[in-house]
């Protein structure tokens, strides 16, 4: 039973590892720098695989986030990511961060492999409301611009500002108030504290003349 | 017994520079007056230099309880602070606003003190604390942007660290190593590394502040005891009280100040002005990312180092350092309008380095 059961978990790993050597020799392609070029030139900003992959160096390599950190169960969900080209399929590949698995769920992989031709419109196709950072900003904008779509902290300063403001107008209101109030108060405790010392002054110049 | 003519000498000099008889409530407070001059709004430019600096202390001390000062945890501790500890993106923020508004409005005010002459006798000492609290404020800009350990803070303290070595290739003899030794001690190791962020922590945190404070403290004595100078040629026509006139204006610049900090602080993200690859955990083994460079407030010489020789920058900042302090001396006998033009030009110069020195070196380098 014991080696039945090592026997099956082998094939399986040798299975893997043959998917996974076909596939490596297309990592290049399927690393996809047409959409890192099209930011960069479309924004000025300068962008790294992060953008979309879950380790900033891209899917090669042994770090966190690529392919030879990978466990069992993840290159099992990776092989899975690789050969569903259809959208919909509610795929989490680990080498990819939540926007990268986004735009393959929302797309499927056969529309985003047609879209390495014409980058620009990766964000006519994406919908236009989601925003997976809670920003403010959508994604698709965030993509035009060069920002993580990921990182709240990211975003074209004006439409982060405008949205925080919005989204803080009351703590922002309070606060003002409180300040004005505390200036206000403060302001007269000092008139008085002044009118005072001016009394005790020209008290003692009465009695000290 | 007589005390030798030197020390007496210095005595009278420190007793004109700190009149003690003069610290008293009625001076400090009720007889206190303050000119109202076109050039008075640059009063309140060093009490709104210490209102930043307050907010740095304050925060700072807020942001000690999370941050690890090792390269390790450095900047998980970071994003843990700005993810998970409540309204810890807002503290981090402010402090990294405020140290921005410090830098500043300390610069502005030593333009608008030079342009007053506000270091005419008996205010040297003011003058030449100022120009020592502009150099620690410098000093906690430098130290205070490694400690993040991202990318930027690792790779800019790296190229900073770099040209101090680099100065040793312009000095005679045995000097020439000089500047390698003092990387090294700043360092603390062969590369930036964990003995490098041990000690810009202990000088962001411990030494800085304590050299602040003896610093602060004396300018502040000295700007109490003298009150604020002149300010203009002509002889102001009207004075307001101190007390409480100015100092409720002073407080209402402090009010507005904060203000903006708070929602500077809530609204817009620090990180947001930069490239997101910047603020990525610095990975030794990794590559550099493109567009690093120190906080804008090093631009000014920044720029004209990437363009210019080395010993060219190094004898403009030796002349520079030396000018700044001896200008109660050398600018003794020039009047306020040279001044105010120098002032001008000055500020002119930052302001064109700062906003378009990235622009004015590719016109140069392409």
């Amino acid at each position: 039973m014991k080696s039945k059961l090592l026997n099956c978990g082998y094939r399986h790993h040798l299975f893997l590892a043959l998917v996974l050597f076909v596939t490596s020799g297309t990592i290049q392609l399927r690393a996809h720098p047409e959409f890192q070029q099209f930011i960069v030139k479309h924004s000025g900003r300068p962008v790294n695989c992060a953008f979309c992959h879950a380790n900033a160096d891209g899917p090669e390599g042994a770090g966190l986030g690529q392919i030879g950190h990978l466990t069992a169960a993840e290159q099992a969900e990776l092989v899975r990511a690789r050969t569903t080209f259809e959208p919909g399929a509610k795929l989490n590949s680990p080498i990819l961060n939540a926007f990268g698995n986004h735009i393959i769920n929302r797309l499927g992989k056969r529309k985003f492999l047609e879209l390495r031709l014409a980058p620009a419109q990766l964000a006519e196709t994406l919908p236009k409301d989601s925003d997976l950072d809670g920003d403010g900003i959508p994604d698709v904008k965030e993509f035009l611009a060069g920002t993580h779509p990921l990182i709240s902290s990211d975003g074209n300063p004006w439409l982060l500002f405008r949205a925080n403001f919005r989204r803080n107008l009351t703590p922002i209101a309070l606060t003002l108030a409180a300040t004005v109030a505390g200036l206000w108060g403060l302001g007269h405790l000092l008139h008085g504290f002044a009118v005072a010392a001016r009394l005790k002054d020209d008290e003692a110049e009465e009695l000290n003349p | 017994m007589k005390l030798p003519e030197s020390i007496q000498r210095a005595e009278a000099y420190l007793a004109e520079r700190f009149p003690v008889e003069k610290m008293n409530y009625t001076s400090l407070v009720l007889k206190k007056e303050v000119p109202i001059h076109r050039l008075a709004w640059g009063y309140y430019l060093g009490g709104l230099a210490l209102f930043f600096f307050m907010v740095q202390v304050v925060t700072g001390l807020m942001l000690l309880f999370y941050y690890q000062p090792t390269v390790s945890d450095a900047h998980a501790s970071v994003e843990y602070i700005t993810e998970h500890v409540p309204a810890g993106a807002l503290v981090r923020n402010i402090h990294a606003w405020a140290s921005s508004l410090m830098i500043a409005s300390v610069m502005v005010h030593l333009l608008t003190a030079l342009a007053m002459k506000a270091f005419g006798k008996p205010r040297e000492i003011t003058w030449v604390t100022g120009v020592l609290l502009l150099g620690i404020t410098f000093a906690f800009g430098f130290t205070g942007y490694l400690l993040p350990w991202h990318q930027i803070a690792v790779n800019a303290t790296k190229i900073g660290l770099q040209t101090v070595e680099e100065i040793g290739k312009y000095l005679p003899g045995q000097m020439a190593a000089w500047p390698g030794q003092l990387k090294e001690i700043i360092q603390g190791e062969a590369s930036v590394g964990q003995a490098t962020l041990s000690r810009f922590f202990a000088l962001h945190v411990i030494i800085l502040p304590l050299a602040i404070a003896a610093a602060l403290g004396l300018h502040l004595a000295s700007v109490q005891l003298h009150g604020m100078s002149q300010g203009v040629d002509e002889k102001p026509r009207r004075q307001e009280k101190f007390f409480p006139n100015f100092l409720l204006k002073d407080l209402s610049v402090w009010g507005v100040a904060f203000m903006v900090l708070f929602i500077l602080g809530l609204g817009l993200p620090f990180e947001s002005l930069f490239a997101y690859p910047l603020f990525e955990p610095f990975n030794p083994k990794g590559s550099t990312p493109d567009g690093i460079k120190p906080e804008w407030y090093f631009f000014w010489v920044y720029y004209p180092l990437e363009l210019l020789p080395l010993w060219v920058i190094m004898l403009g900042q030796g002349v520079l350092g030396a000018g700044l302090m001896a200008t109660p001396w050398v600018f003794k006998n020039t009047n306020r309008r040279t001044l105010q033009l120098i002032a001008v030009a000055a500020g002119a110069y930052l302001v064109v380095m700062t906003v378009f020195g990235e622009r004015i070196y590719h016109l140069f380098k392409g």
